[in-house]
């Protein structure tokens, strides 16, 4: 009986035990998959914070002492490093109410005392106006730019509500020269209207803005362009004036000038005005300087094969009701060196006509007379260029240069492709490293380049572009003189005088395109508009100063060999 | 005497030959190893070591600036070599410690929490400072027990809970706390407070599967309050780390930088070793490498760090739900609590939702003798999570379990 009770106690025992197991185990299990819910919560609070930050809080900008030590804004230079665009701290005057934060009045002094000791530093202000700006409360800028020696002076007045902030400054040291090219930087601190914008990204990317950007400009190319070309425009009194030197190898432009220009220092509404620029921008009918391109493109077809062909020049070609006229009779006859010499639009129709309109329309798509210039900056303008396939009439002119309005750009871009033994390259304003000039596509034969050349250099020496030779630069180059189109036909005194030349002739080097906007007939032009009077002698001025700094020197016994077209030109020898 | 009464003496007969196949060599152990472990568990494991070497590289030239001095110049990747070699000796504990059968590595904890204990004690007496805490130990080498206490601790708790099943009478959670109360003394008494922390917290987990009544279970989170607002009174250092995470702290406190870098790579970051804002970041190595994997990986792959250890705690408390044995579900819960537990603390703190801490990532971080101490933990895991994968197991009853899991 007792060993009975006895068992079944531990039995019991047994059982409870295995209960107790059995419910402890449940128990751990079902908790345990509280604590995964406990994980998987705090997992998703991580991952919602991490989306949270990743979306909405900005990522801090970075800046290690480097970093702020690089200027602002990337620097702009010439192709040999002399700056065009800094960026440098410059000072402020602040006027700021609360600086004192003593709730009580804003300046120790009173205000009309305060701004009679600013009138002492900067003697230009309005001591009215600037009392009454100070008692108004209103915080505002006093004044933009400090000189550091006038913040000290400020600083000497004593009142704690003059804050003297430094701001960074996009300054450009060399004034509003190369002002196109440059453009300048808007109060958002986004480069705008010339290589400011194209480069705005590169400028102020961290990673970049520490070295210089360099341009293919020379500042002192650029110097003597805009100098001749200023007192060329203001000597016959023309409406606005454009340049441009372009390196014929690589495409490089060393100088591009468009008058009136801006002070990129300091923009206002008459600056506003000038932005436009006449280089890229603007399209005009540039007249007889393209005569050469269409003796090239008549050589180059073989439909010139002899030069002393002679064409008839006494009466104008009549095209229907149209009739193509010179502006004076030069002879009976003439050949191909007397026509450039003389500009003849009768005798260019001519030749035009023989090619025909398909292959001429071909070349000047070749010389990139369809589509905007090839050029970096950001205004460049479409030219108007006959769509279809031309007409006689058309063709003629085209030929010397009408009813196709193109920019000087492209003018200089073609001529560069004509003296340069037949490659066009489009131009660049980055400075292109010796030997990486793009390859470009050949327009002309070196054959005819090498005629072409004899026959420019012909032109300034014989020809309407005399004043534009330069003792022993090997000037040579085209003038031409176009009526500008207005109401109703054409004006017959607003033109378009523009002188395409290229030097050292005897192995070109580089392109100066000249071109004068609505030039009157002044005193110093002897009372003529025409380009041979105003656009050629501010190329004989600009080449002799240009010259020797791009590496051409004067030399009088050397020259391109004219022996052989010589016989043909009245005024030449035999 | 006749023949007949001479005892029997039996000669030696044929020996029976033991059955082939239970020889036991080291081959077949450790093909019985690899079939009991869980691999997918060892996987895990084995990425988390292997994009924590990743992540001390890339954070290592960022110490080794800050720690260098004008006297002893640290090459850029010193932590990533040392990193390294506490590593591989930590993986060699991790394989060891996953050897053991469970029954010895629970012996083995056990051992090893009473060795711990002993040397927590010593630690005020004869440890050496560093940053204004006792906290190691030196012999020839330096260690910090309570890194070591971590895994015994869970161990050891683990099992005087289980004395239930063997005694329903026997206070296993009043003898437990005594144990906790003793080990957060001994770790307030550095001071360490993260620690306590995280003792604290893996203490309650392993009573709550011990199954005490949820009333109950609302006193001691009451009481745990009151111990935190009572540290915050009366321990600086913690009352300077709530008030810097409550009132958003001074510009230039280690939480700001640390949010700085982790923001600085956006979410793809800035490339490996390109980073510029971990250079000015304090414990780059250490606490705050979740950042610095932010800024140089970028906040995706913070994310996928996140998943992985999300991956962790559930892929082995899952498991835990068909186990059968209440000792291994309490011991493997415990570790796991403690490991996941520091790795999510460590995550919130460098995401700032929790006040910071002083807490490595586990796996991850530079920590030199902690990481073996973490290698371990896995190791212990491995060991009490075996498996023979030819048992069919009961399986979990949602329903009953539902009715009759809570204990009253």
């Amino acid at each position: 009986m007792t060993a009975l009770s006895v068992s079944t106690a531990i039995s019991s025992g047994r059982v409870a035990l295995v209960n107790v197991r059995q419910r402890s185990l449940l128990t751990a299990r079902l908790r345990v998959l509280w604590v995964v819910a406990g994980f998987v919560l705090v997992a998703i609070a991580a991952l919602a914070r991490i989306g949270i930050l990743g979306l909405f809080e900005d990522a801090p900008q970075s800046r290690s002492l480097s970093e702020a030590l690089l200027p602002p804004r990337g620097e702009i230079t010439d192709r040999n490093g002399v700056p065009l665009a800094r960026a440098f701290p410059a000072y402020a005057l602040w006027y700021n109410p609360r600086a004192l934060d003593d709730g009580g009045a804003p300046l120790i002094k009173s205000p009309a005392e305060v701004a009679r000791e600013l009138a002492h530093i900067f003697p230009d202000i309005d001591v009215q106006d600037v009392t009454r700006r100070l008692a108004s409360g209103r915080p505002g800028y006093l004044r933009r730019r400090l000189l550091p020696e006038e913040a000290n002076k400020v600083q000497a007045i004593g009142e704690i509500a003059l804050e003297i902030p430094q701001e960074t400054e996009r300054f450009y040291p060399q004034g509003s020269m190369a002002a196109h090219v440059l453009g300048y930087v808007g109060a958002d601190g986004h480069g705008k209207v010339g290589m400011e914008e194209v480069l705005d990204k590169r400028l102020r990317d961290p990673a970049h803005r520490g070295e210089p950007a360099a341009l293919s400009i020379d500042m002192r190319v650029q110097g003597a362009l805009e100098d001749e070309l200023k007192s060329g425009m203001l000597a016959v009194d023309a409406m606005g004036a454009a340049g441009i030197i372009l390196d014929v190898d690589s495409g490089e432009v060393l100088a591009l000038a468009s008058l009136p220009a801006f002070d990129p220092n300091k923009i206002d509404a008459a600056g506003e005005k000038n932005m436009f620029n006449r280089v890229t921008n603007q399209v005009y009918e540039l007249g007889s300087t393209f005569k050469p391109l269409t003796v090239a493109a008549a050589i180059d077809a073989g439909v010139v094969t002899d030069l002393s062909k002679r064409y008839q020049a006494n009466r104008p070609l009549e095209i229907g009701r149209f009739k193509i006229r010179d502006s004076h009779t030069i002879g009976d006859t003439l050949n191909v060196p007397e026509t450039l010499i003389h500009s003849s639009n009768i005798v260019t129709a001519q030749i035009a006509d023989a090619l025909g309109g398909k292959a001429l329309k071909r070349t000047m798509a070749d010389l990139g007379m369809n589509e905007r210039p090839y050029i970096e900056l950001p205004a460049r303008g479409f030219p108007i260029w006959p769509s279809g396939e031309w007409p006689r009439l058309r063709t003629m002119t085209v030929s010397y240069g009408h009813g196709i309005a193109v920019t000087p750009l492209h003018l200089a871009s073609a001529y560069a492709a004509m003296v340069n033994g037949g490659i066009w390259r489009p131009a660049t304003l980055y400075k292109v490293e010796p030997g990486h000039a793009p390859r470009g596509r050949r327009v002309f034969k070196a054959s005819t380049s090498a005629r072409m050349n004899q026959l420019l250099r012909m032109i300034a020496v014989y020809g309407t572009g005399r004043k534009a030779d330069a003792p022993g630069f090997r000037v040579g180059g085209k003038t031409g003189s176009a009526e500008k189109p207005g109401a109703g036909g054409y004006r017959h005194h607003s033109l378009i005088s523009t002188f395409a030349a290229a030097f050292p002739m005897d192995r070109p080097r580089y392109v100066v395109i000249v071109m004068l906007d609505e030039p009157k007939g002044t005193a110093a032009s002897s009372y003529q508009r025409t380009a041979a009077w105003n656009a050629a002698p501010i190329v004989g001025k600009v080449v002799p100063r240009v010259g020797p700094l791009l590496g051409v020197m004067p030399d009088e016994t050397r020259d391109i060999d004219l022996t052989d077209l010589k016989p043909l030109v009245h005024g030449g020898e035999g | 005497m006749s023949a007949g009464s001479r005892p029997y003496i039996p000669g030696p007969g044929e020996r029976i030959a033991k059955p082939a196949g239970l020889r036991r060599d080291r081959r077949t152990e450790l093909r019985i190893w690899w079939r009991e472990i869980d691999r997918t568990l060892l996987l895990i494991v084995v990425l988390l070591m292997g994009f924590g070497s990743l992540a001390v590289a890339v954070a290592s030239p960022a110490s080794a600036h800050r720690l260098s001095t004008s006297a002893v110049q640290l090459p850029d990747l010193y932590f990533f070599w040392m990193h390294l070699r506490w590593q591989f000796l930590g993986f060699v504990a991790m394989i060891g410690a996953s050897m053991l059968p469970r029954e010895s590595a629970r012996r083995a904890g056990i051992l090893l929490g009473a060795a711990m204990l002993v040397a927590l004690v010593l630690v005020p007496l004869v440890g050496y400072e560093v940053n204004g805490a006792k906290r190691w130990l030196r012999f020839g080498f330096t260690i910090q027990p309570s890194e070591f206490l971590k895994p015994a601790f869970a161990i050891g708790v683990a099992w005087i809970l289980s004395w239930r099943v063997r005694d329903p009478h026997l206070p296993v959670v009043g003898i437990s706390a005594g144990v906790m109360a003793l080990v957060a003394a001994l770790l307030m008494a550095q001071p360490d407070f993260g620690s306590t922390i995280l003792f604290a917290g893996v203490w309650f987990v392993l009573v709550l599967l011990s199954g005490i009544p949820v009333k109950r279970m609302g006193w001691l989170m009451g009481a745990g309050v009151l111990c935190m607002t009572a540290t915050y009174f009366l321990y600086d250092n913690a009352r300077h780390r709530i008030d810097a995470f409550l009132g958003g702290g001074t510009a230039f406190d280690q939480v700001d930088l640390a949010s700085r870098t982790l923001l600085a790579g956006g979410w793809t970051g800035s490339g490996m070793w390109l980073g510029i804002r971990k250079m000015s970041l304090p414990e780059a190595h250490t606490d705050y490498i979740f950042s610095v994997i932010g800024e140089e990986f970028g906040l995706l792959t913070c994310a996928l760090v996140v998943v992985l250890y999300l991956a962790f705690t559930v892929r082995i408390l899952v498991r835990l739900v068909n186990e059968e044995d209440l000792f291994t579900i309490l011991a493997a819960a415990g570790l796991t609590a403690q490991i996941g537990g520091q790795a999510f603390i460590n995550i919130l703190v460098n995401l700032q939702l929790f006040p910071s801490k002083g807490m490595t990532l586990p796996l991850i971080s530079y920590g030199g003798s902690s990481t073996v101490a973490l290698c371990l933990t896995v190791g212990f895991l491995l060991a009490i999570t075996r498996r023979n994968p030819f048992l069919s197991r009961e399986k979990f009853d949602w329903k009953h379990a539902l009715s009759s899991g809570d204990m009253q």
